[in-house]
């Protein structure tokens, strides 16, 4: 991957310096992965400058986007919507050294110039909610509670003038519940300038976007500064996904799986148990045969017209010892390094390209490495999860491995958790297992802000290093609290979303904590996202708020009536006082009514008289 | 003088048993602390000892502890328990120090009943005095008490709060209305609501004045001693102030109390009642209840003017059921005072009922705490059934408890109703 961002720099710095001021191009990388995986990754970006865009001037970016950064004040914008697990055993490394990806949901951060955090706090409300309609994303619900100011984690990407970086605020807000779907994409394509008519945004398609085994759609908007011109304002759009092949060759018309008929299915003739009746599925994963149509639906529809000319609009990873067909009016470019090629495309031509299986010579079958570029070795694996049982407690397990034989990786681990997942800090361990076992100097620094509740989450920081060739254990105990009847979402025992916990890996020799400083180096950050948990909380009866309501409130009428009962009356005997019966209500009315006929005889006599 | 010997070898043999089968079970069973720590009928948001250690651990790491939502309990806790060596690498000094403060207790305790004032107080002889058990049965029936017992293995921090309770008492009865007013300072600083006890012991003190100094105006004796508690509480405050830094301990211990945002469960009638609460009517029913709390202490305090150790045992067993935060510990404290009226127990009527009713709700409570939180197979309204029954069985005990010393105390005047039929006009 790296190879792809230094040749896109490449072309960056040597073709479009000329046109700095005001750019824009596109590039779509594709890259097989093993286990019939395909990693698409959409590239978007363009420039304006600094002054352009203060004085409302929008060539190519996006005039909607660029007024609530101005009027929320916002320098610097990260906003991802994902889907999905990068499942990074098989695939290896992630795209851009997982810098422009985010966890399952909608994460957002940005650094807001205000001078107060007050003012920053209303500067974030103005911007998520102007996001919200925008994207027709719910990051208006990024409230208090979900919003951390990360203090190790994230740096400004862009250059700042140096005065700014006292007043400049960087919010963090995480929605791991909700949904990215097609909606989200089409206000995303709205801002490109092509808005998705020509160009590489065509093979964009909700269905296929949406059906991928992981998917990151981001949106970086940074000032970057060349020193001798003047700065830019870059927006960078960027959607990564993994295409499972099988599924995406899938008929459109024909979508839901059948088991193929027994003549079609591909057989390890090898086996020795192979016979007419016994099929051992063959490993035919990494040497499918497909074509871009069919991947994504459509071919390319020409290319964008506003695009840098000079940047080929696809490109893609397969050894060059593999044929690739293209269509009419399609040039392929192969490069120097042997593992991958560009393609250029005539303006009006439409691309497809045609990836046949590899032909393997006998009955071999043909090896990875004549199908596919192997990936790149991450330098970290991050698995969370959660133990323990019940609804009252549990407990918070991570599992950090380092695949490196001889280097040691350091990092900060940020969670941002809700308030009613209570942890408990000082049941914090980390446990290495490996070939040393030096059990002190794994964490370096701690940055921890407890949970308040109902006001905000716990922000939890470590800076740890996990020793070469090691697995390091993180566990925290927490235990879960109950909440009010009306705080539940609907469906409350599906259970709530927790949110993705963010590795942020530290270059050798930058491994420092200090505050944000100013890189020059755009593509530096290389991060890590777990997967996003699901929380289930212990739930009350939410049919009977009024029966509980009666039965409280009897039961407290019962102890309160037979203390004030006892207190106020008298002891007497039970043979003394006012009788208390039905003889004496009787005999009461009894007399009542006498008293009242005799009243009425009197009346009448002397009516007689 | 041989007679006091034997009783102080009895004594000190209680307390050594007591304080043998507390180690016993400590060390025997080490999981045990931790399990009953856990349990949410011993432990409150207010008084967990897992939430303390959580408190302790961001105290000794400059987090204040107060600016989170896990720690709701008092400040001084804080330097008394970093003074102790970690629990987790030396758990048997804390093991120790709930010891001896259960021993405390007792020792309270048994002075209170040595003293007779549950029999004959100043105003009033019971004229079944002689029928009472000695200071050595109620200290060992509180030492043995399960709940006590379950109380100190799970290492609530409520054990604190019984004990300045029963010194203040125990204070008051020997006549040292100063003491009984510190210590019941030190008990409101822990958990506020013994605060509500105050009217009671200032009547107690009042009534055991030592002959010597006697004060004859019960309003200057109250204005006095209600200034020691102000100041008592105030320098307490100041050094929580001083520990911490800031005011913010007091939304955080005595708010939460006050508001009930957490609402973790118990065996008290708040937590289902506020998860189920409309979000209008919250605070109106955040006052009723803490009225409705509040309300029985003048009454007690006046129609047992005679008696005032009734009005604060009354007391404590409604604190036990209608505390915001109650737990086990509260009934234990309240169970360590009911045998001090042995002579009354012949004139309570529900005795098997009250006594099955407790057993039904303390042997299934956790039973249906389990079906509703780990096998899923019951739900919330389970164990708030049985949280409703404790309450219920609880204040049938107290009413109960209340009719006989009425009772008794109405014999006086009539003593040829011993043994009749009575009714209520």
């Amino acid at each position: 991957m790296r190879r792809v961002l230094s040749f896109f720099l490449l072309c960056f710095l040597s073709f479009c310096i000329p046109t700095f001021a005001a750019d824009y191009h596109e590039q779509l990388v594709l890259r097989p992965l093993p286990l019939s995986a395909l990693l698409a990754s959409f590239n978007f970006r363009s420039n304006t400058s600094l002054s352009a865009f203060e004085a409302h001037n929008y060539r190519f970016f996006p005039r909607s986007l660029g007024q609530i950064l101005q009027h929320a004040g916002t320098r610097e914008l990260h906003l991802r919507f994902s889907l999905g697990r990068w499942d990074a055993e098989s695939w290896g490394a992630r795209p851009w050294d997982g810098a422009k990806e985010g966890g399952t949901g909608v994460e957002l951060w940005a650094w807001l110039e205000a001078e107060t955090e007050e003012e920053a706090d209303h500067k974030w409300l103005t911007l998520t909610n102007a996001l919200s309609g925008l994207f027709c994303a719910s990051l208006n619900f990024i409230d208090g509670t979900r919003t951390t100011r990360p203090v190790m984690s994230f740096r400004p990407e862009g250059n700042h003038p140096s005065s700014n970086s006292t007043n400049m605020h960087l919010l963090y807000g995480v929605l791991p519940r909700e949904v990215v779907c097609t909606e989200n994409l089409t206000p995303f394509l709205k801002l490109l300038p092509c808005k998705g008519k020509a160009g590489i945004a065509t093979l964009l398609d909700g269905h296929k976007l949406f059906d991928a085994s992981w998917q990151s759609m981001a949106i970086d908007v940074r000032p970057v500064c060349v020193p001798g011109e003047e700065c830019v304002l870059e927006i960078e759009q960027t959607i990564d996904m993994v295409l499972d092949i099988d599924r995406s060759l899938r008929p459109r018309d024909n979508p839901i799986p059948r088991p193929p008929p027994g003549h079609e299915l591909k057989c390890d003739t090898s086996k020795p148990y192979h016979s007419d009746d016994t099929c051992y599925p063959a490993v035919y994963g990494a040497n499918q045969d497909w074509t871009l149509a069919q991947i994504f639906g459509r071919p390319m529809q020409g290319i964008c017209p506003l695009a840098d000319p000079t940047v080929p609009p696809v490109c893609l990873h397969v050894p060059d010892s593999r044929s690739v067909y293209s269509s009419a009016g399609v040039r392929e470019i192969k490069n120097k390094d042997g593992l991958s090629r560009c393609f250029e495309v005539e303006p009006a031509a439409d691309l497809d390209v045609v990836l046949p299986r590899v032909e393997s010579e006998g009955e071999a079958a043909p090896t990875l490495a004549e199908s596919i570029v192997r990936p790149e070795t991450p330098s970290l694996y991050a698995e969370r999860s959660f133990t323990g049982y019940g609804q009252e407690r549990g407990g918070v397990q991570t599992i950090l491995r380092n695949p490196s034989p001889d280097k040691e990786v350091e990092f900060v681990y940020m969670e941002s958790l809700p308030w009613f997942m209570r942890i408990y800090l000082h049941t914090l361990q980390a446990r290495v297992d490996g070939p040393s076992t030096d059990q002190e100097s794994l964490i370096d620094e701690v940055y921890y802000r407890p949970a308040l509740d109902r006001a905000r989450g716990t922000q939890l920081e470590l800076r740890m290093r996990v020793p070469p060739a090691s697995t390091v254990f993180l566990t925290y105990d927490f235990e879960k609290s109950i909440l009010r009847y009306t705080e539940y979402p609907p469906d409350a025992n599906r259970g709530f979303d927790v949110a993705a916990a963010v590795i942020t890996i530290l270059d050798d020799g930058k491994g420092g904590t200090g505050s944000a400083s100013v890189s020059s180096d755009k593509h530096t950050s290389s991060n890590l996202r777990t997967t996003t948990l699901l929380l289930s909380l212990p739930t009350p009866d939410f049919s009977m708020p009024y029966n509980v309501i009666i039965f409280t409130s009897t039961a407290i009428a019962l102890a309160f009536g037979g203390m004030f009962n006892i207190l106020v009356r008298r002891f007497v005997a039970a043979d003394e006082g006012p009788e208390v019966s039905l003889k004496r209500l009787k005999r009461g009315i009894q007399t009542k009514l006498g008293s009242l006929f005799s009243k009425f005889g009197k009346a009448s006599i002397k009516k007689n008289e | 003088m041989n007679g006091g010997k034997v009783t102080l070898g009895r004594t000190a043999g209680l307390y050594i048993g007591a304080a043998v089968l507390r180690l016993a079970l400590f060390t025997v069973f080490p999981g045990l602390p931790d399990l009953l720590t856990g349990r949410v009928e011993i432990s409150t948001p207010v008084t967990s000892f897992k939430r303390l250690q959580e408190g302790l651990f961001l105290y000794n790491h400059n987090v204040s502890p107060y600016d989170g939502g896990v720690y709701h309990q008092a400040p001084l806790f804080l330097p008394l328990f970093s003074l102790l060596p970690s629990s987790s690498s030396f758990p048997i000094f804390t093991y120790l120090l709930y010891i001896v403060v259960d021993l405390l207790s007792a020792n309270a305790l048994q002075k209170i009943a040595d003293s007779g004032e549950a029999v004959s107080s100043a105003l009033f002889t019971s004229p079944r005095r002689e029928k009472r058990w000695s200071g050595l049965v109620i200290a060992a029936v509180y030492l043995f008490n399960p709940f006590t017992i379950a109380t100190c293995l799970g290492r609530s921090t409520s054990v604190f709060t019984t004990c300045a309770v029963l010194h203040a008492i125990a204070k008051a009865i020997s006549g040292a209305p100063i003491s009984a007013m510190i210590a019941l300072s030190f008990a409101s600083y822990l958990s506020m609501y013994p605060l509500l006890l105050l009217p009671p012991l200032l009547l107690l003190s009042y009534d055991r004045q030592p002959a010597l100094h006697t004060q004859k105006s019960l309003l200057a004796f109250t204005l006095k001693h209600i200034s020691v508690v102000t100041g008592v509480l105030s320098t307490l405050f100041s050094m929580s102030y001083l520990i911490t830094g800031s005011w913010e301990f007091l939304p955080s211990t005595y708010g939460v109390q006050l508001t009930l945002s957490d609402l973790t469960p118990n065996v008290g009638l708040w937590w289902y009642f506020f998860v189920e609460m409309f979000d209008s009517f919250r605070s109106f029913f955040l006052a009723v209840f803490w009225l409705h709390l509040s309300s029985y202490v003048g009454g007690l305090c006046v129609r047992i003017r005679t008696q005032p150790l009734v009005v604060l045992t009354l007391l404590l067993g409604i604190f036990a059921i209608f505390k915001p935060y109650p737990s086990i510990a509260d009934m234990s404290l309240f169970l360590a005072m009911v045998p001090l009226y042995r002579h009354v127990f012949p004139l309570m009527r529900y005795t098997f009922v009250v006594a099955a009713v407790v057993m039904y709700a303390t042997f299934l409570g956790p039973a249906f705490y389990h079906l509703w939180i780990y096998a899923g197979s019951g739900n919330a309204n389970f164990f708030y059934a049985i949280t409703l029954v404790w309450g219920l069985g609880l204040s049938l005990m107290v009413c109960d408890l209340t009719f006989a010393v009425l009772r008794d105390e109405w014999e006086v005047e009539r003593p040829e109703m011993v043994g009749k039929e009575i009714r209520q006009i």
